[in-house]
């Protein structure tokens, strides 16, 4: 028998070869940057270091942008941009709410769904996504939003109970393809329990697939928040871009944009950076290309 | 056999192949050189690694390329320079001279489409023949490859098909335009014992029917010794050892060969107790050492072959031409032709 | 077949796989893919029985039912006197524990993200053997073993070559102390230089645990050193069965005569008379009538297409050599 000797070679998980590869793509850090820069605004709002004014009437109606209102005041008075900023902590919030949520039920339900596909278990996950996912959304959302009343978190729940679908479809599909790898029939040889193999052995390696869809569910819930807001479905009590961009809509018809413009922007951005860190990870993710 | 005056059908010289990847630039050809003469059949034999698909591809100009390129050296086909041929001109010769088959045939056919249909494609496009003429050139070509009823199989599907009809489907339509060299990387790896052995006099039958020469890239030094005349042994990049094939079985030089041919599993009159073994493992193709990449498996090696990494030169009395310091000893038998 | 009376460990009797092939709208059963048909076969203790064949003839299959992770449509298997068909799971954890497999593929059969160590040790923890400091202890002895240093505990599968990999599952298929292990092409799959060195170590280990085998390989020549009795099948059945010697010295069976001289020699010199078989090997769906190999066989009569032969025995008691032909009944 002969030995077999490690030359040399350097240690590496798979997350930091992703991470090596990521920090290489310029466009990726540049578009992470914006995000952090996002998130420490959200964060210091949330601690109240600043935009804690954003519902003070401080000025006069419909304010030119001034040294005092960077982005002059609205209707009533209130500084546009301490709203755009306050705004900044409802679009994480909600957005990291639902991603968080809406991504991990999808990949439980889905990897339960992929590991006994062909038996009920399955048939019966599968009828309940193609339900929910043949509901008209806003239909729905209006539904939830009306059955909860008041109750700030609606459009949580709204959200995360429709986006979970296509995460656990293609989480189901990645499981079915995963199945049928030894490993796991090398895990079943040993006498591992089964639902042991799908959280232990299964699902860790969806995490590619989890990862680029909770950034996906984090934009898409963000976007969706805006449309509810503006439908009064939204946010009820906060400021959000959603319901900036709603007040603005009597504004701009008496030629005030920039309430509308602060809004846009700032969304705009957020989206925009997180999308293409989205597409700067799954790259980094894939273990086929090279840089 | 292999001093021929003519001019060699293809001719590499020094060629060098890399491949970027994100650890670092990885040499998989390391100044490999070697002739093909016409109705030739030679075949280039190595472990996983060793550079000899990254060399086929690269007579087809099939390198990726990003990450890998060609870095050096030259090719020559029938005079005619291959490396630094416009993507345009080498596909005119992609196929029509130069041909290729892969090792998995259910990939490398197209799915979607009957064979006929793929077949007629490289007909059409190289022949200029009409869609009927193609339809019967092709199952001419089949019947050629020995595929019962071609009328009617014309029209199937790869699926249908098993795998050594797949790989004869492949061959006939590598061939139906009349290369003048044929390159097949590995095409029976992937195909049962005695499928194998129906596939490889399929193709030797054709080389002598077409006179075309072939370059059979293989693992697997059983196959090797059935089908050809002379044999490249590649490690690590570089070739280490290229001779007539009896010679390779009867005296090889290199250390490497014989461990290789001495550690094949093979039918045995008495089992022994432990089959041969080449100890240590085939290096990092990033971490090379420098001098002979084979040095630290070899029990020949001293310090020169760490330092000093050996030319290719040739034996004495055999046909072998080896990298060596310290080779093993000649061995010319008396060979009753 | 072999009806020994002691140390037996292994007693597969009549084993059949079948998979149903659904089609038509309500998804009705239309036709069985009989991938293991009436296999019966027994192992010593310590022996190793190589099962030889073609891609789709069972044997993989063959392999996984005995370990009932493909569940067995039919027949009986028998450890130490014991029916573990029916077995339910908690039962049938305890011969778990004895009976292990190695895979083919060494990129697919370790879990990719997680450590050797993790790899290794998964089987102690959960049939929750010794204290975790032992376990600790018996992942470094484990890998010595298997030759590789305790330095690769904390490593990832993707790290190491395909050999490495493959020590790996061994390593992992011995944590138990298995009396019986399934190797299911465990070398295909590697470098011809590294094949013997993972041959040299299976033999070693099974000398040295006296662990019984059941080695599954489409090559002869691998099967030659490591097995002591050899079973050739074809399209789900066992069509030829007897010792190393006696089958590579007395093929008796035209498919296994046929494959012996398939196998492509690495001596120029030892060139000869290769018999080609005409034909393609027929789907398990639709496996011909009477004898399984009569459509490719050189040597087929009228009664091979008619009845299926029975297996005989042509050897003796204490070394029997079995086959299923009706030139031989």
């Amino acid at each position: 028998m002969s030995a077999v000797t490690i030359q040399g070679m350097r240690r590496e998980s798979l997350w930091s070869k992703a991470f090596y590869k990521f920090r290489r793509d310029r466009t990726g850090m540049v578009s992470l940057a914006f995000v952090v820069l996002y998130m420490l605004i959200a964060l210091g709002v949330t601690l109240g270091w600043w935009a804690s004014n954003w519902s003070d009437v401080t000025g006069g109606k419909w304010e030119a942008a001034s040294a005092v209102h960077w982005f002059g005041t609205n209707l009533i008075g209130q500084d546009i941009f301490a709203r755009a900023i306050y705004s900044t902590k409802t679009a994480f919030e909600v957005g990291l709410v639902v991603a968080i949520i809406a991504t991990g039920v999808g990949a439980v339900l889905g990897a339960i769904s992929g590991f006994f596909s062909g038996t009920w278990i399955d048939e019966i996950l599968l009828w309940v996504m193609g339900v929910l996912d043949s509901i008209p959304f806003y239909l729905f959302v209006g539904a939830i939003v009306f059955a909860m009343q008041d109750n700030p978190y609606a459009m949580h729940v709204a959200m995360i109970s429709t986006f979970w679908t296509s995460v656990s479809r293609l989480v189901r599909g990645e499981v079915i393809k995963l199945r049928g790898l030894e490993y796991v029939e090398a895990a079943h040889a040993i006498g591992v329990p089964e639902y042991t193999i799908i959280f232990r052995h299964i699902l860790p390696n969806t995490m590619h697939i989890l990862l680029v869809q909770a950034t996906i569910a984090f934009v898409a819930a963000i976007k969706t928040e805006v449309i509810l807001s503006f439908l009064g479905l939204g946010v009820k009590d906060g400021m959000s871009w959603g319901l900036m961009i709603a007040e603005s809509t009597q504004e701009v018809l008496a030629g005030f944009f920039n309430n509308f413009l602060a809004a846009s922007v700032l969304l705009f951005g957020l989206v925009m950076a997180f999308n293409m860190f989205a597409d700067a990870l799954q790259d980094a993710l894939d273990p086929r290309k090279v840089s | 056999m292999n001093d021929m005056p003519e001019t060699p059908l293809l001719r590499v010289r020094d060629l060098i192949i890399e491949f970027a990847t994100e650890n670092g630039v990885v040499r998989a050809a390391d100044k490999i050189s070697f002739y093909v003469h016409e109705n030739e059949t030679i075949r280039l034999v190595g472990e996983s690694g060793c550079g000899k698909t990254v060399t086929g591809l690269s007579i087809l100009g099939l390198i990726p390329s990003p990450p890998g390129r060609i870095a050096g050296g030259s090719m020559k086909f029938m005079g005619r320079e291959l490396v630094g041929l416009k993507d345009r001109e080498m596909r005119e010769i992609r196929g029509r001279d130069i041909s290729m088959i892969f090792q998995e045939p259910m990939t490398a056919l197209n799915p979607v489409f009957t064979i006929g249909n793929q077949m007629a494609d490289v007909l059409m496009r190289h022949r200029g023949l009409t869609q009927r003429q193609a339809r019967t050139a092709a199952i001419e070509m089949l019947a050629k490859v020995s595929i019962p009823v071609p009328g009617k199989r014309i029209d199937e599907y790869p699926h249908q098909l098993s795998g050594g009809m797949r790989q004869r489907v492949m061959i006939a339509m590598a061939l139906s335009c009349d290369p003048k060299l044929l390159v097949a990387d590995e095409p029976t790896t992937a195909l049962d014992v005695t499928t194998q052995a129906q596939v490889l006099e399929q193709i030797s039958k054709l080389q002598a029917e077409f006179r075309m020469s072939v370059v059979l890239i293989t693992h697997d030094l059983g196959v090797v010794a059935e089908t050809c005349r002379r044999a490249i042994v590649m490690y690590c990049g570089r070739i280490v050892e290229n001779a007539a094939i009896d010679d390779l079985f009867t005296s090889p030089r290199h250390p490497y060969t014989k461990g290789l041919l001495d550690s094949i599993p093979r039918i045995r009159r008495h089992r022994l107790a432990e089959l041969p073994i080449i100890p240590g493992r085939v290096p990092d193709l990033l971490h090379l050492p420098c001098g002979c990449r084979f040095a630290e498996r070899c029990s020949r090696a001293d310090a020169l072959c760490a330092e000093q990494a050996p030319a290719l030169v040739p034996a004495e009395k055999t046909s072998n031409l080896f990298a060596c310091h310290h080779p093993v000893p000649e061995m010319p038998v008396e060979r009753l032709s | 077949m072999n009806a020994q009376n002691h140390a037996t460990l292994l007693d597969v009797r009549n084993l059949e796989k079948y998979f149903p092939v659904r089609g038509g709208i309500f998804q009705r059963v239309i036709a069985q893919v009989r991938a293991v048909d009436d296999v019966s076969f027994s192992i010593e203790k310590g022996r190793t029985l190589g099962l030889v064949g073609e891609s789709g003839c069972g044997k993989s299959t063959l392999g996984r039912a005995v370990l009932r992770l493909h569940e067995p449509t039919g027949g009986r298997i028998l450890v130490d006197g014991w029916d573990i068909t029916g077995l339910r799971r908690n039962q049938l954890d305890e011969y778990r524990r004895r009976m292990q497999i190695i895979f083919q593929d060494p990129f697919a059969s370790l879990s990719p993200r997680r450590t050797v160590a993790q790899i290794v040790r998964e089987p102690l923890d959960v049939h929750r053997i010794g204290t975790p400091n032992e376990r600790e202890r018996r992942i470094i002895d484990l890998l010595a073993d298997v030759g590789m240093g305790a330095e690769v505990r904390d490593r990832y599968p993707h790290e190491f070559s395909g050999g490495q990999r493959q020590r790996i599952g061994i390593a992992r298929a011995l944590a138990l102390d298995p009396d019986f292990i399934v190797a299911d092409e465990p070398v295909s799959a590697l470098d011809v230089s590294v094949q013997s060195q993972v041959l040299n170590l299976i033999a070693g280990l099974k000398k040295k645990r006296g662990i019984a085998f059941l080695f599954i390989s489409h090559d002869l020549a691998v099967i030659q050193h490591v097995s002591d009795e050899i079973g050739v099948m074809y399209l789900g059945r066992i069509v030829e069965q007897a010792s190393v010697e006696d089958l590579y010295t007395e093929p008796k069976h035209p498919y296994t005569q046929a494959l012996m001289s398939a196998i492509p020699v690495p001596d120029p010199a030892g060139k000869r008379s290769r018999i080609v078989l005409e034909g393609d090997v027929p789907s398990p769906m639709n496996p011909p009538g009477g004898c399984p190999f009569h459509t490719r066989c050189p040597q087929a009569e009228e009664i091979c297409r008619r009845t299926a032969p029975l297996g005989v025995n042509i050897g003796s008691t204490e070394n029997p050599h079995y086959v299923s032909c009706h030139l031989h009944a």
